[in-house]
């Protein structure tokens, strides 16, 4: 009794932990600059709404948000055609190579990306696809084809090979197949596989803080870093904290209503060995 | 076209886009990485001077680096030990129990999935010797004297960042630990409270040991993060005070990106990565046998 209460208690206070410093970011983004100085734990006495309008404006969050949604669009529209196309001859054609090819790719799960980090931006540098959306488009469909790959030739496995049989028989191409049978078998791990990059892509820090250097290509965690920095000299804390918001909001929002399906992804991509 | 070209056709041209944007994006730099390695190369201008080992032999007797490695050792022993300890605990508690446990699991991924430097920020916030709910706290307590400028103060700013990289990681290795202890048949259980066997002792001998294979990919994955922190380092301290909290890859950054030192940051890129490599094989080796075949 004394141990199950005693677990209850650590249990609830693990939860406040990773719950009130959240909680307490999206009220602190509610107060004024002085309210956040004078008090940091209470209650807002107004609700300054004004907050979330100088971050949108002034501090030019509206700019990085844009950004981060053109990037990461742009991103998912080519890595889910690219990466289920591959997935697709891995699960479905076996060739000569295709067990080293398909470690190949497996192989970027586990490669820090640090490694590769100077020779890509010098690389970028003499394709003229530094400091673009484009250049950091194509960087992050890359670094996440290992994930997308995996993950899909796993789903398109489970689909039966009758269904591609019979396609065959009643006339399907190759590539016909694919588009009118198995692939729109296929969306509901497209939609996981989706959502989980999309996430990922959202919140992408080190690879944006290489590749987007100027100001107008900023996404959205540098966006709020650089807004970091620069509080310290404007002390606009409250604005501060309504980007914090606007940067985690959205990714919370689509987390809790997919929870249950990002977090078996997440397992079996995490105890793939 | 006979039918067997038109497969290969196939197979090539769904192929080739996935294999031409990996390739030229992470295949390619990689074993660029390996070359560059060998350079003395200072970034703005194309000349380099091929060195051999000699980015290597610098690092080695570089006492950034070695501080720098230090620091992530830090993070993997202190760091890693809590995020498995507490990881176990809390999975294991979350598993044992009946009904909260579902609402426990949506959130105790929150952490992993809003961007690092969101967590960052945030917790710079929650040490912020001025107005952070730390020392509000501590003031609120009475214990003014504790109330420090955590991440300005020699002494408490790595331990600080270790604090952070827990709460920030330890919600994945729950995750892992809860994948794992749901493969445990319920009879294992049920056979041991038969036996009498329960509490600590059904925990280390039974789960523990049915948990072997989790444990070790955990403490791969462990040995990887704590190895590769950036971004809470970077945007929190920068390294400080005083390269107090410096990390490989921040140091990393530093000569790259500021000090436009190519090939001596690439050099630390590869000694990361070797060390990162070195590390997961001695845990994987360490951990390869399993206590419970010993006893079979």
């Amino acid at each position: 009794m004394i141990r199950r209460t005693l677990t209850a208690a650590g249990l609830v206070l693990f939860a406040a932990s990773v719950v009130l410093p959240l909680v307490w970011v999206a009220v602190t983004s509610l107060k004024s600059s002085p309210e956040i100085f004078a008090s940091p734990w209470s209650l807002p006495a107004d609700l300054r709404w004004a907050n979330y309008a100088r971050a949108w404006r002034e501090a030019g969050i509206a700019r990085c948000f844009t950004n981060s949604l053109i990037v990461t669009t742009a991103t998912l529209a080519i890595l889910l055609p690219v990466g289920s196309m591959a997935a697709y001859v891995f699960a479905r054609y076996p060739f000569r190579g295709a067990r080293w090819l398909f470690g190949a790719f497996l192989g970027g799960m586990m490669f820090p990306l640090f490694l590769t980090i100077v020779p890509l931006f010098l690389l970028l540098r003499d394709l003229a696809l530094l400091d673009s959306l484009e250049g950091l488009t194509l960087v992050y469909v890359a670094y996440s084809l290992p994930f997308t790959v995996f993950v899909m030739t796993g789903f398109f496995h489970t689909l039966p090979q009758e269904l591609l049989e019979a396609a065959m028989i009643d006339g399907c191409g190759h590539v016909s197949a694919f588009l009118r049978v198995m692939l729109p078998l296929a969306r509901p791990g497209l939609i996981v596989v989706g959502i989980f990059n999309a996430i990922g892509l959202w919140n992408e820090y080190p690879l944006a803080l290489v590749i987007a250097v100027s100001e107008e290509i900023r996404t959205l965690p540098l966006g709020i870093a650089n807004l970091m920095m620069m509080e310290h000299y404007q002390s606009d804390w409250g604005a501060l904290f309504a980007g914090l918001v606007i940067v985690m909001g959205p990714v919370l929002a689509v987390y809790w209503a997919f929870r249950d399906r990002i977090h078996d992804t997440m397992v079996a991509g995490a105890l793939k060995g | 076209m006979s039918p067997s070209s038109r497969r290969g056709l196939f197979v090539a041209g769904f192929l080739a886009p996935a294999v031409v944007l990996y390739g030229m994006f992470v295949v390619w730099p990689v074993a660029e990485a390996f070359a560059f390695s060998l350079y003395r190369w200072r970034g703005v201008s194309e000349h380099r001077t091929f060195v051999g080992l000699d980015n290597f032999v610098r690092l080695g007797s570089d006492p950034v680096f070695r501080q720098a490695l230090g620091h992530n050792l830090v993070f993997l022993l202190v760091g890693g030990t809590a995020i498995m300890a507490l990881g176990l605990a809390i999975a294991h508690a979350v598993h044992g129990s009946g009904r909260g446990p579902r609402a426990l699991r949506g959130v105790y991924l929150f952490p992993q999935i809003i961007s690092g430097v969101v967590v960052a920020i945030l917790w710079m916030f929650i040490y912020n010797p001025s107005f952070g709910i730390l020392n509000g706290s501590l003031k609120a307590l009475g214990l003014d004297a504790l109330a420090l400028d955590w991440l300005g103060t020699p002494r408490t700013a790595l331990p600080a960042l270790v604090v952070t990289f827990v709460w920030h990681g330890v919600g994945f290795y729950i995750m892992l630990f809860s994948a794992g202890l749901r493969t445990i048949p319920v009879e294992v259980h049920e056979a041991a409270l038969l036996d009498g066997v329960s509490g600590l002792r059904r925990f280390v001998s039974i789960t523990l040991p049915m948990l072997w294979a989790v444990m070790r990919v955990a403490m791969v994955y462990v040995v990887i993060g704590a190895l590769n922190v950036f971004a809470l380092v970077f945007l929190m301290t920068v390294g400080g005070p005083d390269r107090r909290t410096e990390t490989m890859l921040t140091y990393l950054y530093e000569q790259a990106f500021k000090n436009s030192e190519f090939g001596y940051a690439t050099a630390l890129a590869v000694a990361n990565f070797v060390i990162v490599m070195l590390l997961a094989g001695l845990v994987m080796a360490l951990f390869r046998r399993n206590p419970q075949d010993a006893r079979a």
